[in-house]
C-alpha cells in the first residue's frame, strides 16, 4: 500500500509577539503547527535563544560562565559581551538581587542597572523579576516605566501581581507581559484570561509556564507544554495561545550535575563545565521540542549549540 | 473533542419585531438580538427569515451582510424554506469564521437541501424526518443513513452533515425523551455531528421551568455525545450548563474564569 501523508492541519495559530525594536526585534509564536513541524504547515518565526545576565554582574555567575566574561566591568561591558555571542536573539536580565529574602537590593539601585544594560545593547530585552511577588509588583512597574518605547519583555506577572504589572508593564507603557505559573495548566489559562478582562492586549502576552532542570520533575514541564499547545491549536482556545518564554539557565545551573566539582563528583562524571552545558542544552531543547517558543540560557556555548540546532532543523 | 457549538436561535422571523425588522430592512432590531447572543457565548447565528415567497433573496442577502459586517464575519446559520433565497445569502457569505450551515434538510421533500449544501461547500443541518415525525429511533437512523449517503454522493464531507434527531415536546411525549438521547449516542457512535433544536423539550411549560429543563437536557444529550444545538444563548443556566459540561467533557480547558468565556 502506498503511503498516504496526512497533514495534521489546525485552524488556530499561536500569536505572534514582538520583542525589541528596530532592526534586531525579534518576533516569537506565529505559528499554526507543533513544534518544528515545518512538514506540515507554518512554524511561524522559529524557536529564540536569549543570553541571561544578572543585576549580580560576573560575581553572580558560574566559575565556567564568569571565564566567558572576563575583562567586564560594569553592567554596559556584560551586556556587550552577552549580545556578542554567537547565537543570542534577545538579552534577558535578571533581576534576583532585589529579592527581600536575599540581597534585597532597593529598587532604585536595580533599575539603574536596568538602565545601564538597556542603553548598552541594541537587542530586545527581557527583564526577569526578583522572584517575589511583592517587590515585584513595584520594580517590575518601574522598569515598565523606564525602559518606555523600547518594547522589552517584562517576566513575570503572577497570580499575586497581575494586576501591578499587568496595568503598568501591559497598559501604561505598551510593553509585553510574561505570565508565570508553576506547571499549572488551568492557572495558566486563568492567568490570561485575567489579564486580557483588565485590557492587557492578548498579542502583548507571553506564557511562562513553569520550568525545571531535565532530571528534576522535568516532565511536569513538558506535558504542561502539550496540554497548552493542543489546546491552543486543537481546541482553538484564545485563552492559551500565547507564544511561552522559558527561562532554563535558572534551573540548570543550580542542579548538582552543573555545580559538584570534579573532584567531589562520583567517577566518570568529568569536567564541571561540560555537564553544566550538557544539562543546560538537554532543558532546551526539550523545551523547544515540546512547546516553549523560546528558552533563556547563560553558558555562551550552550547558547551557540542550541541556535545551530534550531537554524539546522527548520 | 471540540467545543459544543451553539447556534443563537433569536433572529427569526417567528418573532414579530424581527419580522417587522426584516420587512422593513430595519438593521437595529436585528443587530441589538445578534450583539447579546455573541456576547453570551454563541458561535453561529441562525437567520431565520421565514418562508419569505416574494422577497427572500434579497432578505437573505442584507442578512447576511448586515451580520457579517457587524459582527467580524460572523458565521450563519441560512433558515428559511426558500431554497433560492438560501443561495442568494451563501453568495455573500464570508467564510473566514466557518462554513455557512444550511437550515435544514430532511429526507423527504426537503432532502434537496443537502443537494444546496453540497452544491455550495456548506454545512446542512440533516432532521431525521421524512414525512410525518419519525415512529422510533428504526426509522430516525433509516432517516439518517438517507441524508448521509445522499450528501456523500455529492461529494459532502460527513462532518458537514449535522443530523438533528428532533427533540419532542415532554409534555405529551415524555416516554420519547430516552429515545431522542439513544438516538444521538447512535449518531455520536458514527462519529457524526448532530445539532436541534433543544428548547422544544420544554415547549408549554411555565416560564420558569424552561431554563431547568433545557440545561438538564443539554447535559444529558451532551453526555451521549451531542455537538451543537440551536438554542437561545441568553438563558443564562443553558450556557453555564453547557460551559460546565465542556469542562467535564474535557472539550475546553478549565480556568477559574471559565463561564465568563
Amino acid at each position: 500500500m502506498p503511503f498516504n501523508r496526512k497533514l495534521q492541519k489546525f485552524s488556530a495559530s499561536i500569536n505572534e509577539v514582538e520583542i525589541g525594536t528596530g532592526d534586531k526585534a525579534v518576533k516569537i509564536g506565529g505559528q499554526n503547527v507543533l513544534p518544528f513541524y515545518s512538514f506540515d504547515g507554518n512554524i511561524g518565526n522559529g524557536a529564540k535563544v536569549g543570553i541571561e545576565i544578572s543585576d549580580l554582574g560576573v560575581e553572580g555567575m558560574p566559575a565556567c560562565i564568569q571565564a566567558c566574561y572576563e575583562g567586564c566591568t560594569s553592567f554596559a561591558d556584560i551586556a556587550k559581551k552577552a549580545a556578542s555571542f554567537e547565537g543570542v536573539d534577545f538579552l534577558a536580565l535578571s533581576l534576583e538581587g532585589g529579592d527581600p529574602n536575599g540581597l534585597n537590593k532597593p529598587t532604585d539601585e536595580l533599575i539603574a542597572i536596568v538602565k545601564e544594560v538597556a542603553d548598552a545593547t541594541d537587542l530586545p530585552l527581557v527583564v526577569e523579576g526578583a522572584k517575589n511577588a511583592e517587590k515585584d509588583s513595584e520594580l517590575l512597574a518601574k522598569v515598565a516605566e523606564v525602559l518606555a518605547g523600547k518594547n522589552v519583555l517584562v517576566m513575570s506577572a503572577k497570580e499575586e501581581n497581575y494586576k501591578a504589572i499587568g496595568a503598568s508593564a501591559g497598559l501604561a507603557y505598551g510593553q509585553k507581559v510574561g505570565a508565570e505559573s508553576a506547571v499549572d495548566i488551568n492557572l495558566a489559562k486563568q492567568l490570561n484570561v485575567v489579564m486580557t478582562q483588565l485590557g492587557v492586549n492578548a498579542n502583548s502576552i507571553v506564557m511562562n509556564t513553569g520550568s525545571a532542570s531535565v532530571g528534576y520533575g522535568f516532565d511536569y514541564t513538558l506535558s504542561t507544554f502539550d496540554r497548552v499547545r493542543a489546546a491552543a491549536l486543537g481546541q482553538d482556545d484564545k485563552m492559551l495561545q500565547m507564544p511561552i518564554v522559558t527561562p532554563v539557565a535558572s534551573e540548570t545551573w543550580g542542579v548538582k550535575e552543573s555545580t559538584a566539582a570534579e573532584a567531589d563528583a562520583p567517577e566518570g562524571w568529568g569536567p564541571v563545565e561540560a555537564r553544566g552545558i550538557s544539562m543546560e542544552v538537554q532543558t532546551a531543547v526539550a523545551c523547544l521540542a515540546s512547546g516553549s517558543d523560546a528558552v533563556i540560557l547563560a553558558h555562551p556555548v550552550s547558547v551557540s549549540t542550541v541556535a545551530k540546532l534550531v537554524k539546522e532543523l527548520v | 473533542m471540540a467545543k459544543f457549538i451553539v447556534i443563537g436561535e433569536r433572529i427569526s422571523a417567528t418573532a414579530p419585531s424581527i419580522n417587522k425588522a426584516l420587512a422593513e430592512r430595519d438593521p437595529e432590531p436585528i443587530l441589538k438580538r445578534a450583539k447579546q447572543q455573541l456576547d453570551a457565548g454563541a458561535t453561529y447565528l441562525d437567520l431565520n427569515i421565514g418562508p419569505a415567497e416574494s422577497d427572500g433573496e434579497e432578505i437573505m442577502k442584507w442578512g447576511v451582510e448586515l451580520l457579517q459586517s457587524n459582527f467580524d464575519n460572523v458565521p450563519i446559520a441560512l433558515d428559511t424554506a426558500n431554497m433560492k433565497a438560501i443561495e442568494a445569502g451563501i453568495a455573500v457569505y464570508n467564510r473566514a469564521k466557518g462554513k455557512p450551515i444550511v437550515n435544514s434538510a430532511d429526507a423527504a421533500g426537503r432532502i434537496g437541501y443537502v443537494d444546496l449544501a453540497a452544491a455550495n461547500d456548506a454545512i446542512v443541518i440533516a432532521l431525521c424526518n421524512g414525512e410525518g415525525i419519525a415512529a422510533n429511533n428504526d426509522e430516525r437512523m433509516m432517516y439518517c443513513q438517507t441524508l448521509l449517503e445522499r450528501g456523500l454522493m455529492a461529494g459532502m464531507s460527513e462532518q458537514d452533515l449535522w443530523f438533528d434527531p428532533l427533540f419532542l415536546v415532554t409534555k405529551g411525549m415524555q416516554d420519547k425523551q430516552m429515545e431522542i438521547l439513544e438516538c444521538i449516542e447512535m449518531i455520536s457512535q458514527m462519529g457524526l455531528n448532530s445539532t436541534g433544536g433543544l428548547s422544544n423539550n420544554s415547549n408549554g411549560m411555565p416560564k420558569h421551568i424552561r431554563p431547568i429543563m433545557d440545561a438538564t437536557m443539554v447535559a444529558m444529550a451532551m453526555t451521549k455525545g451531542l455537538t451543537s444545538a440551536i438554542v437561545n444563548p441568553n438563558d443564562l443556566r443553558l450556557m453555564e450548563t453547557i460551559k460546565s459540561v465542556d469542562v467535564i467533557k474535557n472539550n475546553t480547558l478549565y480556568a477559574d474564569s471559565y463561564l465568563e468565556l
